[in-house]
């Protein structure tokens, strides 16, 4: 996949996700709690972590799409830098959430190790049933070339 | 759940331990995020990594680990805020502990809650570092 420009990837600043709305299915809140090493929470709860794939899916994009917007392909190619993650309310299975967001971030830099990387950061707001904010997300990625 | 009635800045969070991180539970992981990432579940595709045979857990099930000892702690619905940085990867088959520090603790928001350091630990090797913010109301 080529390189994608300086120019070309601050341009993805201010990209906005189609948004859409996701509810999480009860077996899929059992499986993820369960890839975690614990039971089920109580009262339809979610496992917290359903916060990674829960807003990049329901604002109507993937993974995978992140991958090609930010040019990158292959074993190594995404790192993880850190999740800024804000819980206005608990998550529950079987609630329509809608999700809005975009990119916020996209910038070449030197990293300490003297290597130029591309930070790669995007952020997604869920809204419950009532139209009230229920969860934030940043994700910051390092994407290497 | 323990008793949060006195937690006070410095108290430890009791410690989570994950003794075997599963490749099963990644692959199941990886459907579930719909994750086309092969560094979690082609051992085949690590070997230009220098990580030859092994697959790379995902980021959120280490951050889980971490959740699953603040959910022990403080209750099934006490998180309110996580900030954390990935440091070095959690592979296959290694053994971590997500560990805990009150920092402080104040009312906000119309609760009492408590700001934490928490990590992950690997043999003396902190793998997840950050801050989670907790409500200390016990629900």
């Amino acid at each position: 996949m080529d390189t994608l420009t300086e120019e070309q990837l601050e341009s993805l600043v201010g990209h906005r996700f189609a948004g859409g709305h996701y509810r999480i299915e009860h077996w899929e809140n059992w499986l993820l709690t369960d890839c975690t090493g614990r039971e089920p929470l109580p009262d339809g709860l979610a496992h917290p972590i359903v916060l990674f794939h829960v807003p990049i899916l329901g604002v109507g994009t993937s993974i995978a799409e992140l991958f090609a917007l930010g040019g990158v392909s292959g074993p190594g190619s995404v790192g993880l830098e850190g999740y800024d993650w804000e819980y206005v309310r608990p998550l529950h299975e079987d609630v329509d959430y809608r999700m809005e967001g975009g990119i916020v971030t996209a910038r070449r830099v030197v990293d300490d190790a003297g290597r130029t990387v591309d930070k790669f950061a995007f952020e997604i707001t869920l809204f419950d049933e009532d139209d009230r904010m229920a969860a934030r997300i940043t994700n910051r990625w390092v994407l290497r070339r | 759940m323990s008793d949060l009635s006195d937690v006070r800045a410095g108290d430890e969070i009791p410690p989570w331990e994950m003794a075997f991180v599963d490749p099963a539970r990644m692959r199941t992981m990886a459907a579930i995020l719909r994750d086309p990432y092969t560094v979690h579940w082609d051992r085949d595709a690590n070997a230009a990594l220098g990580l030859p045979g092994r697959v790379i857990n995902q980021g959120p099930l280490n951050l889980g680990y971490i959740v699953n000892m603040l959910l022990a702690w403080a209750g099934p619905s006490c998180v309110r805020r996580l900030t954390v940085s990935f440091g070095r990867p959690v592979l296959d088959g290694e053994r971590v502990t997500a560990r805990g520090r009150v920092v402080s603790v104040a009312d906000d928001d119309g609760e009492r809650r408590a700001t934490c350091e928490v990590w992950l630990d690997r043999d003396g090797e902190q793998v997840v570092t950050g801050t989670a913010v907790i409500a200390l109301g016990g629900s």
